[in-house]
């Protein structure tokens, strides 16, 4: 088993979480990211979500890069196994509409960054 | 009275002073001992949970048993609150530890009543798991406690005690501790596509995001907290001591700690 082995992280011996090397833990996140990218076709028709499956792909890579500079093997297991629950749930039909539209964030307005967006979005 | 007479009666009442006090003296000290013998057993303040003597050295005798059956993985065997045994086991003892307090014929702790966490930030290894079972043919409960961190996974304790199952969810979903080969981990308590893990310190009292119905698109949305006042830090502390009798009371006392009878050699 995988789990029974240690490998080094730094100069610590650690217990893996499942990957044992950088190979390996690159392999889970690309066949999460396959499985979520075959997905997105019954997810746009079944939670029936305005959005059309081009957008939801963008959306699949953008949050997949969020997290492109993660190094630590573990971190990475755990956030791959993060995103396997997440994709159980909305192939489980387990999450709502609403759920899978907040990956979108619809409602949020950006935050104003230039110094006259910020006085005109100010109420005084 | 004559000068005689009264020298004499004086004498007498300081010999027969003297006799007394050398025959008082060995009886007074014993009914010292006894009282102090009896004093930790008999509590009279009303606020303070009565020990029962027979009791907690069963349960010291216990402990120690435990920890000469697992020397392996009992790192402390100790006593909080009077009567409440508490096993002090590293992450890879807890299905060894477990496994026997279940099935040892003198233990029988079948129930696993509670699996509980604690988040100490500043510590090493951040996280306790906390083991709570219940020995229903013995009447008698026991704690094992164990340690790990965000990264460190905890075997699974459900192939000892089904009922670890939901439990460990539990843990999973407050403080976010990987249990290797649980069957089913999944969050329990939390919403579907919440973030973080509520019960670490580190994570605000107020969360990250706010819910409410949107009516534009007719559904429920997630948005980044906005407070219309900063957060207030309300100290809790009270400036006084709250429990002065208290003060030189350990929170738990040791049976055995291995670490210090190894120093000790």
């Amino acid at each position: 088993m995988a789990a029974k082995q240690a490998i080094q992280v730094g100069t610590k011996i650690v217990k893996p979480v499942l990957s044992t090397n950088h190979a390996e833990a690159r392999l889970r996140v690309l066949s999460l990211y396959k499985a979520w990218y075959r997905q997105i076709p019954y997810i746009v028709k079944e939670f029936d979500i305005p959005k059309s499956e081009n957008q939801c792909r963008e959306k699949l890579k953008e949050l997949f890069m969020t997290n492109k500079d993660v190094t630590d093997i573990r971190v990475i297991d755990l956030l791959v196994i993060k995103g396997q629950m997440e994709l159980q749930e909305s192939v489980n039909m387990w999450k709502q509409k609403g759920h899978i539209m907040a990956y979108f964030k619809p409602t949020e307005e950006p935050k104003p960054k230039g110094f006259l967006s910020k006085f005109f979005n100010s109420n005084e | 009275m004559s000068y005689l007479l009264k020298r004499a009666l004086g004498a007498g009442c300081s010999m027969g002073r003297n006799v007394l006090n050398n025959a008082k003296s060995p009886m007074i000290q014993r009914i010292v001992t006894k009282t102090e013998q009896a004093a930790p057993q008999e509590e009279t303040r009303p606020t303070v949970a009565k020990v029962d003597p027979l009791q907690k050295s069963q349960l010291v005798d216990f402990g120690k048993y435990v920890a000469e059956c697992m020397p392996k993985y009992v790192q402390k065997v100790q006593l909080t609150a009077g009567n409440e045994l508490e096993v002090l086991v590293p992450p890879e003892g807890v299905l060894p530890v477990l496994q026997f307090l279940k099935d040892h014929h003198t233990a029988q702790f079948t129930n696993l009543v509670d699996i509980a966490g604690m988040d100490v930030p500043n510590r090493q290894y951040r996280f306790e798991i906390i083991y709570n079972l219940l020995s229903l043919r013995y009447n008698s409960r026991i704690r094992v406690k164990t340690y790990t961190d965000e990264l460190t996974p905890i075997e699974s304790a459900n192939d000892v005690f089904k009922a670890a199952n939901w439990y460990e969810r539990e843990i999973w979903d407050m403080f976010g501790v990987f249990f290797a080969n649980h069957p089913d981990l999944r969050r329990i308590l939390t919403d579907y596509g919440f973030e973080g893990h509520p019960f670490r310190k580190d994570f605000p009292l107020s969360g990250y995001v706010e819910v409410r119905y949107d009516d534009e698109q007719k559904r429920v949305v997630v948005e980044p907290l906005e407070l219309a006042q900063e957060f207030r830090r309300f100290e809790l502390s009270a400036p006084w001591e709250q429990f002065p009798n208290f003060r030189s009371n350990p929170a738990s006392e040791e049976i055995i700690n291995p670490g210090d009878d190894k120093t000790k050699q």
